[in-house]
């Protein structure tokens, strides 16, 4: 572990590490462009350049090992002087079109400009290289060949991390740009990284393009709901709205990545109508819409009768792989604890039974729920019923009578959606009491006697628990539409309607009270649900 | 002035194996291949050669960098990507005596114990390219080349790469990269060549007027060459003179040797009874020098260097007192820029933006404030690129604007 000295500063480097690195490690943040942690170290960019003790020139900080007692300076003024400089050439040629630019905001050439640069331009505007602006690359990125800096972070992004090698640079000199072959799409389910780490606005999101100021969205830090893998995400809203999702660096689960299904899940949400209010049916057969007061306390005495004619093994739990680790843990707490159902299920064998299974070498899993593994770890995979067949099988001959049932759209849609809809339908049909929480409209919902609005991914805080076991947060963006409430608390209310202790305010609350004792989150503090996630034993 | 490289360019036939052999072609190689493989190296040590493609690193010290007992092989490679402004002696070399180099380049294989070599040269030298190849095959066909080399049991194998065209790959990194079949772009130094080069192997590279006095050297033993020339800059240098001398060509000097006589005496003065007014001595970039700098100088790397140039690759142009200036420092800058690989900031925009600069200026469209921006621009670019290529950019804008800056500045209106 060598020491050195930064800016005055000891430091200690792991070993192997280049200044830019224990530099970061440390908080120091010395400016760059190519450099980035999860990719290959170029060194083009020249940002990075310090000033080391008895070598003759500066050198960049990216590419150069920490030595033992090395003396190091990115603070001099000879260093500023060839950062500006650097700064100075990397806008000669830029178009400087930052008013129409989507990277306005968070473009390291302004934030570098306003630290380093802040010069006039010497260049006369005739004197500007030109090159093609919006090129399009395929369904998630444009190109603008002109605001490049040419940092090679795609190029070397589809060479190492994809290893498709897409983009490449053409042409030399100051007529280099980055392009794919003849304009050929992106065709890579990854593609969108490359929006994200280029360092300015030479690659855009498609998706994202011209719909908002960066400056007036607003971060909510949250766990991708499109498949098992859990990466780490940033959820970026306004208004109610989600604008775009990105991902956060999780070393442990996605390094700095995101896949695209994941990057555009959030679009889901919205696609089809939301269930607003609970829904009961009357009398005459017919769904109604209700207060949840009223709803609650029906299903809590309709239950207790059923329980009371027919024993609780009649009263099936039928959870979601998309609800958080919290709706899962009040749901078996009421109806496991309270109503004494035993019938526990979750898997509708759609792809929920490949929680571990990698659909790509890179991130991607086949199950497409966030949280099979919760479901899993909290007692809702029962061999005896071992899927939803054996559920439908079981009320087909009158072993199970009523159902609450969970169903959650996957964010990340595959064919066999629909399947699973109609299994979860056959489910519902077969029952003679069925309770059905859900947050979009679905026409198979006419046959429960109970329809429940929740809220779904981003409108609740929440823990999940990817493929391997990893319990993270994921907070709430936005508010749910409608009288929509979380999973948890639906079933806070049931307890209580039921008369047992129900103290919870939050999902933090209930995410205490799953901490306590001896089950599969005990001992876990919430604070470790946050980068890197904790994994349960 | 000894003559080494040049001693049989002009006798008929000597790129036929035939006559090389007849002129002693190929008794150095089998007397290297008697002695150990480090002695050849200890006698190209102390010979004092050192690169000539402009870097002028001592030879056989950069051989010594090369690890022995690695299971990795080693590579030798040729660069004849010669492309510098001003220089052609390499392609003399190849074109005239095409089997001095082969032999050469079987020497230092065999002190390296590198069995497979390349010629990397330049795209558009496609004919030297020929001759070469030409010469190859006869040593193949002649059995010193191939499964073992001279008899002995040594394989080697020497191909020849055709570059296409780019200035940058004459940068051994470059080159490397090239020969691999990737973009011709400069690598991150370290790891060096000698250890990293070539598909990651132990890896020399050296120039053909380099390998080609290495049967000289071996036949004539290491004190012979190292009698010739000064204490640091021994042996015998190639220059290859162009511009308004009366007799431009390749020409081998001893170092050492006054570069007025060489320019006066040997190149045959100024044509047409003109005035010197500057000499970029080593190739476009470096230093250029003004008449009355080049007074007592001589032609080694240590006295040129103290006058404020470089011998460099010994491409050596000469300007007589019509020439202009800021035409001559244009054409120059627009190599650069044109020649830039693009990899690296500083160079890829700085190089661009120069020309660009020195162009209006030509044109009677350049303000005075252009002048110092040049100065400026030499500045952002110096020292902070990957390759040396920005700063032989950096060389003549600086030595031509701050000695001639009168003349740049009569063409600036504002």
């Amino acid at each position: 572990m060598p020491k050195f000295t930064l800016n005055g500063q000891e430091i200690e480097a792991k070993n192997g590490q280049t200044i830019i690195q224990a530099a970061g490690d440390h908080s120091i943040e010395i400016p760059h462009y190519c450099y980035h942690q999860d990719l290959p170290i170029d060194g083009n960019c020249r940002m990075c350049l310090v000033d080391v003790e008895k070598m003759p020139k500066l050198t960049p900080a990216c590419t150069t090992l920490v030595n033992e007692g090395m003396v190091v300076r990115s603070d001099n003024e000879r260093v500023k002087q060839a950062v500006r400089g650097v700064l100075e050439f990397l806008l000669i040629n830029h178009p400087v079109d930052c008013p129409v630019c989507d990277q306005a905001g968070e473009c390291r050439l302004q934030d570098y400009y306003m630290v380093y640069g802040l010069h006039t331009s010497e260049i006369p505007l005739g004197m500007k290289v030109r090159k093609r602006k919006v090129i399009d690359l395929g369904a998630m990125v444009v190109l603008d060949q002109e605001r490049c800096v040419l940092c090679s972070r795609c190029i070397r992004f589809f060479e190492h991390v994809t290893e498709t090698g897409e983009m490449q640079f053409f042409g030399r000199g100051d007529h280099v740009a980055i392009g794919t072959f003849e304009d050929r799409p992106l065709d890579n389910p990854y593609s969108g990284n490359v929006v994200d780490i280029c360092p300015v606005g030479a690659l855009t999101s498609r998706d994202f393009r011209f719909k908002c100021r960066v400056w007036f969205l607003h971060a909510t830090d949250s766990v991708c709901a499109g498949c098992s893998t859990g990466c780490a995400v940033r959820v970026d809203h306004r208004d109610g709205a989600i604008f775009r999702m990105i991902p956060r660096r999780n070393p442990e689960v996605n390094r700095s990545w995101l896949c695209d299904e994941g990057r555009l899940s959030f679009h889901q949400l919205n696609s089809t109508e939301r269930i607003e209010r609970p829904l009961l049916k009357g009398a005459d057969g017919v769904q109604a819409p209700a207060a949840w007061e009223d709803a609650v306390r029906s299903i809590d005495a309709k239950l207790t009768e059923i329980k009371k004619a027919s024993g609780a093994s009649t009263i099936l739990g039928f959870a979601s792989p998309s609800a958080t680790n919290e709706g899962l843990f009040l749901f078996k707490r009421y109806l496991g604890e309270q109503i004494g159902a035993v019938s526990f299920e979750f898997r509708v064998d759609s792809e929920d039974r490949r929680v571990a299974d990698e659909e790509d070498q890179l991130l991607r899993h086949f199950d497409k729920h966030p949280n099979s593994m919760g479901a899993i770890k909290l007692g809702f995979m029962n061999d005896d019923l071992d899927g939803i067949q054996g559920a439908i099988d079981a009320a087909r001959a009158g072993r199970i009578k009523a159902g609450v049932v969970i169903y959650f759209k996957p964010l990340v849609s595959r064919p066999s959606d629909d399947e699973a809809e109609g299994r979860i339908l056959e489910l519902v049909e077969e029952l003679d009491y069925s309770v059905v929480l859900a947050a979009h409209k679905a026409d198979w919902q006419s046959s429960a006697d109970v329809v429940l609005p929740v809220a779904a991914w981003s409108e609740e805080d929440g823990t999940y628990t990817n493929f391997e076991g990893r319990v993270q947060l994921a907070g709430k963006a936005v508010e749910p539409g409608g009288d929509a409430l979380p999973v948890w608390e639906v079933f806070a209310m049931l307890l209580h309607a039921s008369g047992a202790q129900s103290p919870w305010m939050s999902a933090e609350d209930v995410f205490a009270t799953m901490t306590e004792g001896t089950g599969v989150f005990a001992g876990i503090n919430l604070s470790q649900t946050r980068l890197p996630g904790v994994v349960l034993a | 002035m000894t003559k080494i490289l040049l001693v049989n360019i002009d006798k008929p036939e000597q790129a036929s194996i035939a006559k090389y052999r007849e002129r002693g072609g190929y008794k150095a190689l089998e007397k290297a291949l008697a002695m150990e493989q480090t002695a050849v190296i200890d006698e190209v040590k102390a010979s004092g050669l050192r690169g000539r493609g402009g870097a002028g690193f001592p030879t056989g010290m950069k051989w010594s960098f090369v690890p022995r007992n690695t299971n990795k092989p080693t590579y030798l490679l040729c660069n004849a990507d010669e492309s510098e402004p001003g220089t052609f002696k390499d392609r003399i070399l190849m074109e005239r005596d095409p089997h001095a180099l082969i032999e050469g380049m079987a020497i230092a294989c065999y002190a390296l114990n590198c069995h497979l070599s390349y010629i990397y040269i330049r795209g558009e030298y496609e004919f030297v390219a020929n001759v070469q190849q030409k010469a190859l095959d006869e040593a193949y066909e002649a059995k010193i080349l191939g499964p073992s080399l001279m008899g002995k049991d040594y394989p080697l194998d020497i191909y020849i790469h055709l570059g296409q065209g780019a200035y940058i790959c004459g940068e051994e990194t470059s080159l490397i990269e090239s020969l691999e079949g990737n973009r011709g772009y400069p690598r991150i130094k370290p790891p060096f060549p000698a250890t990293h080069g070539f598909l990651a192997s132990p890896t020399v590279v050296n120039n053909v007027e380099t390998l080609a006095a290495l049967p000289w050297i071996i036949q004539n033993g290491a004190a012979a060459y190292s009698a010739i020339g000064t204490e640091k800059s021994r042996g015998t240098k190639l220059f290859s003179v162009s511009g308004h001398v009366a007799k431009p060509g390749v020409y081998e000097v001893d170092l050492g040797y006054p570069l007025l006589d060489f320019i006066n005496k040997d190149a045959g003065g100024i044509a047409n009874g003109r005035k010197l007014k500057a000499v970029i001595p080593g190739g476009s970039s470096v230093p250029v020098m003004t008449a009355a700098e080049c007074d007592g100088v001589l032609l080694d790397y240590e006295s040129l260097l103290k006058a404020g140039s470089m011998l460099g690759s010994g491409g050596m142009i000469v300007l007589d007192d019509t020439t202009s200036m800021p035409e001559t420092l244009s054409v120059i800058a627009d190599f650069y820029a044109h020649e830039s690989c693009g990899q690296c900031t500083p160079c890829r925009e700085g190089t661009g933006w120069a020309a660009k600069i020195l162009k209006n200026i030509v044109a009677g469209k350049g303000r005075k404030s252009d002048v110092d921006l040049l100065l400026k621009i030499a500045d952002m670019m110096e020292g902070k690129t990957i390759c040396p290529l920005a700063d032989a950019d950096v060389m003549p804008i600086r030595s031509f604007v701050t000695k001639f800056r009168s003349e740049f500045e009569a063409l600036c209106k504002e």
